[in-house]
């Protein structure tokens, strides 16, 4: 058991070490955004430099000269976009798991089995459909093919889908059935049941269900790589045009990650209760 | 919950019943939408892929090619640069959530025993779960930069030798593995500390009753109780390393030479780069039987386990 008089310095110690793992953690996004307000002749200098004048032109250059905000407008479609779709698919797919076990259970495994999938193993043959789609009027009407937002909105779709219905299938077990049997004895069709007394329940689960795949789309680099070139590019592939002949701009890319990077910070910090839950496909609910 | 509390079972066949065919049917046009996604956006180029895998397509040399068996198979099989990426790939995967597993845990039972400040540990503890490997990953370079990085300077400060992070054969690798672990131990310590403070409190406070030690407290009760947790984070942390692309891509673009070639760089090369899809595709068809294997064998016994418990609580 604990000693009275060893506790005092047991808890010293404990918060030393914590102070310690989160600077470790914090660091290294704190000196991104530090980075991103240091003047151009502070930042590419040995030793590096912990004081100087803050300055925004670092963020002048990444959105004036690099037309960052056009990785921004891209991704915000993109990914709103696909989580829409996710959210309505997943959504009524979960529902029908979470109530009537379509499947028996091996159904919903087989969902998220392509979840496991290695994504360059679907974005090789992608390459190559998107390639001929996009030659054709169908493809370049409905913005499908190589660097057009359709192909990003149907890879992020179909990589987040699996993901959403497991998770939204924790939510909907999470809300009572007797509403919906009284509902239900009152006459109420299923779709209407659905509508009116469900959804408003599922309501929480699905937006954090949301915020999650919106956070994956937001992030999601390989497609992103591969599948455009400019016109459709994400932001993290946009930070990469700071790549120039004289060498990577540090300053710029700290500004453009820390743009890109922030609502995501924001968004995650809200959700903090469901972190848990989220990344673990809603098996721990932490 | 939820489960235990619904309507017996005679009441629900009152309801059920007139319509039970009806029942039926609105279960599977409920999944209808998301099945097609699935079917057609998934499904249909892995098979695509499969067809390309028995072809020549060379496409710097034109079009997919004709029908040439197992050829691609025999090439793979016999290709050292193959064999070296699946190398590096289960080196990295290795060390990488070895070190993510142990700190992960570690860190848990640290912030688990703090009286004060949990909730504001935990929110800079996500912080780099909400960032993309890509773009923070990018930002380490900065950080390696062996003239103008932080790590360096630090290193050089207490006297430490300064290595070229990215650029030494030996080392680069390591790089790689730090940024990973600096990216991914938050959540193993997360859901780590999750399970802990989900464990009942009886059975510890009959143990401190006994007098039993720390050590045996740990053994006997807190890792038996936390193991289907650990090893979900274990699973979900091997399923992603295998595949590791981003933090290679920016920090290293697999080199130097070929030392920090993953699976999917390799394969992403031979693809993207020099334009062998049929090669490719090969490779990547068995990837992707490797990781359905894992996750049938791995990952599904566990889920099976965690939702089952979820409907009895």
């Amino acid at each position: 058991m604990l000693q009275r008089e060893s506790s005092f310095a047991k808890e010293a110690l404990r918060y030393g070490l914590i102070v310690l793992v989160l600077g470790f953690i914090v660091f290294p996004i704190a000196w991104m955004i530090i980075t991103s307000f240091k003047p151009a002749d502070a930042i590419m200098v040995s030793p590096p430099r912990f004081l100087f004048t803050p300055t925004l032109e670092n963020y002048v250059h990444a959105i004036y000269d690099k037309n960052f905000l056009f990785y921004i407008k891209n991704t915000l479609f993109i990914s709103v976009a696909s989580t829409i779709i996710v959210v309505v698919t997943g959504s009524l797919a979960a529902y029908s798991f979470a109530r009537y076990n379509v499947g028996d259970g091996h159904l919903l495994f087989f969902i998220l089995s392509t979840k496991m999938f290695p994504a360059i193993a679907v974005i090789l043959p992608y390459f190559l459909i998107f390639r001929e789609v996009g030659k054709t009027g169908i493809g370049s009407f409905l913005g499908i093919g190589l660097d057009r937002p359709g192909a990003l909105i149907i890879s992020y779709t179909v990589f987040n889908l699996p993901f959403a219905i497991w998770l939204l299938v924790s939510f909907f077990q999470d809300i009572p059935r007797e509403l919906e049997h009284s509902a239900r004895l009152d006459g109420l069709p299923r779709l209407k049941v659905l509508a009116k007394v469900v959804c408003p329940l599922a309501a929480p689960g699905i937006a954090v269900t949301g915020v999650f795949t919106l956070i994956f789309s937001w992030n999601e680099f390989l497609f992103a790589y591969i599948l455009t070139r400019k016109a459709a590019s994400t932001v993290t592939v946009g930070v990469e045009s700071f790549f120039t002949l004289q060498g990577i701009l540090w300053g710029p890319v700290a500004a453009a990650a820390t743009i890109s990077v922030l609502p995501m910070l924001v968004f995650v910090l809200a959700m903090q209760r469901y972190m848990v839950r989220g990344l673990t496909f809603g098996a721990v609910r932490g | 919950m939820s489960q235990s509390l619904s309507v017996p079972a005679s009441q629900e066949r009152g309801a059920a019943s007139p319509t039970a065919m009806s029942d039926r049917w609105f279960s599977i046009l409920l999944i209808v939408p998301a099945m097609l996604v699935i079917l057609v956006f998934a499904l249909l180029p892995l098979a695509y892929a499969l067809d390309v895998s028995f072809r020549f397509a060379d496409l710097t040399r034109g079009r997919i090619g004709d029908f040439v068996g197992l050829d691609n198979y025999r090439a793979v099989l016999h290709d050292r640069a193959f064999w070296s990426s699946v190398g590096v790939t289960l080196k990295f995967t290795l060390t990488a959530v070895t070190l993510e597993m142990v700190l992960g845990i570690a860190i848990a039972f640290l912030i688990h025993g703090a009286t004060a400040g949990k909730g504001i540990i935990r929110s800079l503890m996500i912080l780099p779960l909400a960032t993309s490997a890509a773009v923070t990953g990018l930002f380490w370079r900065y950080l390696y930069d062996t003239q103008f990085g932080l790590i360096n300077h630090f290193l050089g400060l207490v006297g430490l030798p300064e290595p070229n992070w990215l650029g030494d054969y030996t080392i680069a690798l390591w790089s790689v593995i730090l940024f990973d672990v600096w990216q991914w131990t938050p959540f193993v310590a997360l859901i780590a500390l999750a399970g802990l403070q989900a464990l009942p409190k009886e059975p510890f406070e009959a143990a401190e009753l006994d007098g039993a030690s720390t050590f045996r407290v740990l053994r006997t009760l807190t890792f038996p109780m936390l193991k289907p947790v650990l090893f979900l984070v274990l699973v979900l942390r091997t399923i992603d390393s295998v595949r590791l692309y981003d933090a290679v891509a920016v920090l290293t673009r697999g080199g130097p030479g070929t030392v920090t070639e993953t699976m999917t760089f390799y394969l992403y090369r031979t693809g993207l780069k020099l334009f062998r899809m049929d090669y490719a595709s090969t490779m990547a068809i068995f990837f992707l039987y490797a990781m359905l294997v894992a996750s049938l064998f791995a990952l599904r016994p566990l889920l099976t386990q965690f939702s089952s418990r979820a409907s009895e609580g």
